[in-house]
């Protein structure tokens, strides 16, 4: 074995994510696959009133590690605190060529779509020496960043707005909770929202 | 993502592509690879080449170019982790499929001191960065920002380390001997969130306004 490029090129916490969606759709079909088959062969063993024949598991195939590691990655991505959940292909991809002006390396680009800034704070672990670098278009950077994310329910954002101590609370919980990534997690969206109309 | 060159054999009951992605998965998801870091999975499949059936056993081999997709963050990459546990030693980290992240002592926001009935580290910012552990200690718990486990943080990537473990008799260095049993992390991860930023994301969760302020 041999390694021909040790970083051929850097994924987005995004593209990762739907990588593997991808492949846990395609898991989900084969299971479904596999169970109707079995089932049919039952059916048909029973009919007849032989035994069913074996069938080799397609599912056997696959190995317990990609299965685990599938699974733990998605729930990673997909948790509450990443902002991956109010991320679009065509929003990151906006997000990337809106950027292109500012000068910021590849590296910088890739933590900027990771992390979503939207506070100056943000920014600034990501991009060294900001102030010489962006000078005056820390904002335009933010609000660029801002405009990439999926637009959420006006409804909701100005009911929220007026009450962000309400939205608050189902956040900590939410984030606490291990099995966090399957929630519908209204509290980070809501909370998102406080922070946009800021 | 790594092309690579790889034999491997056919499950001759799935399509082509299908089984040689289905073996190359098997052989490394979820597995450390030295000095490449942790693989996830297969990205795409790059060239293929024929099909040899070689003597001794009835397999079909492939020579094969293909990507992966590999977790390893860079040094001085930003990334958000969950706090896992907490010790006198630092903290440690997880980001669900990978654990073996840690915040050494060095890397905490100073002033900083281990609270051992808690068994989280807190940071008091309005102390001054000479004080002593015991007065660290003695400060009003209200003034403290704990770091508490299960609290996500925003962490820098300091380095990693590849770490092989070699078979064979314990090794002597510098006529110390190295005990057998002393296992080293096969890839480990040093983060820190000594900056502002870095640290609970609820720490500066309104921090852009107030630093304005300031």
């Amino acid at each position: 074995m041999e390694i021909l490029n040790s970083r051929a090129a850097l994924l987005s916490n995004y593209e990762v994510l739907q990588l593997l969606k991808e492949l846990e759709a395609d898991h989900i079909a084969r299971t479904r696959t596999a169970q109707r088959l079995k089932k049919e062969e039952e059916d048909a063993a029973a009919a007849t009133g032989l035994p069913p024949p074996p069938i080799p598991d397609p599912l056997l195939a696959i190995s317990e590690n990609l299965r685990t590691i599938e699974v733990e990655a998605i729930q990673y991505l997909t948790a509450d605190y990443q902002p991956t959940r109010v991320q679009t292909a065509q929003g990151v991809e906006r997000l990337t060529k809106n950027l292109a002006p500012f000068g910021l390396t590849k590296a910088e680009k890739l933590q900027v779509v990771n992390l979503i800034p939207v506070e100056p704070v943000e920014l600034y672990v990501i991009v060294e020496e900001l102030e010489d670098r962006l000078r005056n278009c820390m904002e335009e950077v933010l609000n660029i960043v801002r405009s990439s994310i999926a637009p959420l329910t006006p409804s909701s954002s100005s009911a929220l707005a007026l009450l962000p101590l309400t939205a608050q609370p189902p956040l900590e919980i939410v984030e606490e909770t291990p099995s966090g990534g399957k929630n519908d997690g209204v509290g980070i969206e809501d909370d998102l929202d406080v922070e946009d109309d800021e | 993502m790594i092309p690579l060159l790889e034999f491997l054999f056919a499950s001759f009951t799935l399509p082509f592509l299908a089984a040689l992605i289905n073996e190359i998965n098997k052989k490394y998801a979820n597995r450390v690879f030295h000095n490449l870091g942790l693989c996830i999975c297969v990205f795409d499949i790059a060239e293929a080449g024929e099909g040899k059936v070689r003597y001794g056993d009835g397999f079909l081999w492939y020579t094969v170019v293909f990507r992966l997709t590999v977790f390893r963050p860079f040094p001085s990459e930003v990334i958000l982790a969950k706090v896992k546990s907490s010790d006198e030693d630092g903290i440690q980290l997880s980001v669900g499929f990978f654990e073996d992240m840690w915040i050494p002592l060095v890397y905490l926001p100073q002033p900083c001191a281990f609270d051992p009935n808690e068994r989280a580290y807190f940071w008091l910012p309005s102390s001054e960065a000479t004080s002593t552990h015991y007065e660290l200690l003695d400060s009003p718990v209200a003034e403290r920002l704990y770091i508490d486990q299960g609290e996500i943080v925003r962490v820098r990537v300091e380095k990693d380390e590849f770490w092989e473990d070699e078979p064979g008799p314990p090794k002597a260095t510098d006529g110390v001997l190295i005990s057998g049993d002393a296992r080293g992390v096969p890839y480990k991860v040093t983060c820190s969130i000594g900056e502002q930023g870095l640290g609970p994301t609820t720490w500066w969760k309104d921090a852009g306004t107030r630093m304005d302020e300031g």
